[in-house]
């Protein structure tokens, strides 16, 4: 007998599917298997087996564990080719960023962490200060690079990012396309009870 | 004329330099661009993959700015920015629990009817009305671009109303040919530079890249041009990198559309600020002759 590539976990299927088409607003279900999302899919190349249709058929069998560790999903770029073409408006790319979320909220270690480092690491500077400023946020998010690097023991791979850092950032200097002035919006406070709302609900949900 | 305008952060930082273009150029056109008052972030991509309730309301915060302070269209050169607030006006309109949920918190609150415009867009505007054609004292010598429009100018993860096409837009086209510059066609006009993957995952990223960037030396560009500061920024400080890795001699300046269009405009380099390219691009743009405009 064949394994099968993907698993059937009867008891998380409609669960699963429904979470997923709730909080990503997409008709996962509508998905026939035309594979045009596949065709178009910007990171194929890097991705392999997972491609955006067979992302779709993983929640739809209720395979959790591997819908939420996978290629694709730590490395779809949200270009928005694949819902794009879709025949049936499913944008796969609002799959991967549920699915990136659901995974951080259970604790599943990120597959390609400094992709969540980075985004993280964003938007606390923009709630922060209103406005996201680029050497600080960089910094933010090399630290916790750095900091997972660290309890891994690979302080290799910390220099040698530090090192690609500097370098791009030496050539940003000498361009004058570093910014030593700090951003701040006042709005920062409506955004921060903006966020606090948002943390409620989601906590009451 | 006044109309509202957006810079975002990396205007402000990184791409100081299309910030300056922008409103220089624009004031050519006869148009201020009114940066409004205490924005703030839109939150780009990242806040889409982190908070979906703060997607919306962060760029919800700088619509009802613009509204409220009684401006009727505002501009945004980013495209990344462009698409966030496009994409935040209409969740917002279909979804009047969303939109109430957002205004409890603002001061100036979302009321509707802004019209959110690209900066391609309002340039598109203005060739049609023969301003820039007008403005276009210059003429290009040796200028053999690619138009490179990426991701969040032209696709969008919920359903919006754009003027361009998807698939193949030709807002920048439009704009150069006003100019007397002839773009080459080309695949990867709407390709996917990687966007922040050129940070967190660069190998995606350099293999991105490396394929917009061949075809476009296939085609004999000799420069790409971009509205994106994100797409310029990546396709600029990366060359060096994705270029050798696939054994290219080439190097492509990477313009802004509104250096290219303030240079025909006969706006100096220096306040241009055409200098602070990865890829030095400064001599091409100086390449200019006497636009000799048609008798008739
Ligand atoms: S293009 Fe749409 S319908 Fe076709 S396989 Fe992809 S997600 Fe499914
Ligand atoms: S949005 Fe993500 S899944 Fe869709 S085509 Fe782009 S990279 Fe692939």
């Amino acid at each position: 007998m064949i394994e099968a590539a993907l698993q059937f976990q009867p008891t998380e299927a409609r669960t699963f599917l429904q979470e997923v088409a709730a909080r990503s607003g997409q008709n996962l279900a509508a998905c026939y298997q035309c594979r045009r999302c596949a065709a178009g899919c910007a990171v194929g190349d890097e991705t392999g087996f997972v491609t955006p249709n067979r992302l779709i058929r993983m929640v739809m069998l209720g395979d959790r564990d591997q819908a939420l560790s996978n290629e694709l999903v730590w490395r779809c770029v949200s270009c928005y080719t694949c819902g794009e073409r879709c025949p049936n408006d499913i944008q796969t790319a609002r799959i991967t960023e549920t699915l990136k979320k659901m995974a951080k909220e259970e604790h599943v270690p990120a597959l390609q962490p400094k992709v969540a480092h980075f985004h993280d690491a964003f938007l606390e500077s923009g709630v922060r200060w209103g406005r996201v400023n680029e050497m600080e946020f960089m910094g933010a998010y090399e630290m916790k690079n750095a900091f997972l690097e660290a309890r891994r023991f690979r302080f290799g791979a910390i220099m040698s990012e530090i090192r690609q850092q500097m370098r791009l950032g030496l050539a940003m200097l000498r361009l004058k396309r570093m910014h030593m002035g700090f951003l701040k919006s006042g709005g920062r406070a409506e955004i921060q009870a903006l966020r606090r709302k948002s943390q409620a609900a989601r906590a009451a949900r | 004329m006044q109309l509202a305008y957006y810079p975002g952060c990396s205007l402000k930082q990184s791409s100081a330099l299309y910030d300056v273009q922008s409103r220089r150029v624009f004031a050519e056109l006869g148009v201020t661009l009114q940066e409004i008052e205490d924005w703030n972030c839109c939150g780009a991509t990242s806040a889409g993959k982190v908070d979906d309730f703060l997607a919306v309301a962060m760029a919800a915060r700088n619509i009802g700015i613009a509204e409220n302070s009684g401006f009727a269209e505002m501009v945004i050169p980013c495209s990344a920015c462009y698409s966030r607030t496009l994409v935040a006006q209409q969740r917002l309109a279909d979804d009047p629990a969303l939109q109430q949920a957002v205004n409890g918190e603002l001061r100036r609150p979302v009321r509707g009817g802004l019209k959110v415009t690209s900066i391609l867009e309002a340039l598109v505007e203005r060739v049609t009305a023969g301003a820039v054609a007008q403005q276009a004292v210059l003429k290009f010598r040796d200028l053999h671009p690619v138009c490179y429009y990426g991701c969040m100018l032209t696709r969008f993860p919920y359903r919006v109303t754009v003027s361009d096409s998807v698939e193949n837009p030709h807002g920048m086209e439009t704009i150069l040919e006003a100019i007397g510059v002839r773009a080459i066609d080309w695949n990867y006009k709407t390709a996917c530079c990687g966007a922040s993957a050129a940070v967190n995952d660069p190998q995606t990223a350099m293999n991105l890249m490396g394929r917009i960037f061949q075809d476009a030396v296939a085609r004999g560009a000799n420069c790409f041009v971009a509205s994106c500061p994100m797409c310029q920024m990546n396709l600029d400080a990366h060359q060096e990198t994705f270029a050798a890795a696939l054994g290219l001699p080439q190097r492509l300046p990477v313009y802004f559309i509104t250096e290219v269009l303030g240079a025909a405009m006969g706006i100096p380099p220096e306040e241009l600020q055409t200098d602070r390219h990865f890829i030095d691009g400064t001599d091409l743009l100086k390449e200019l002759e006497p636009h000799e405009h048609d008798a008739d």
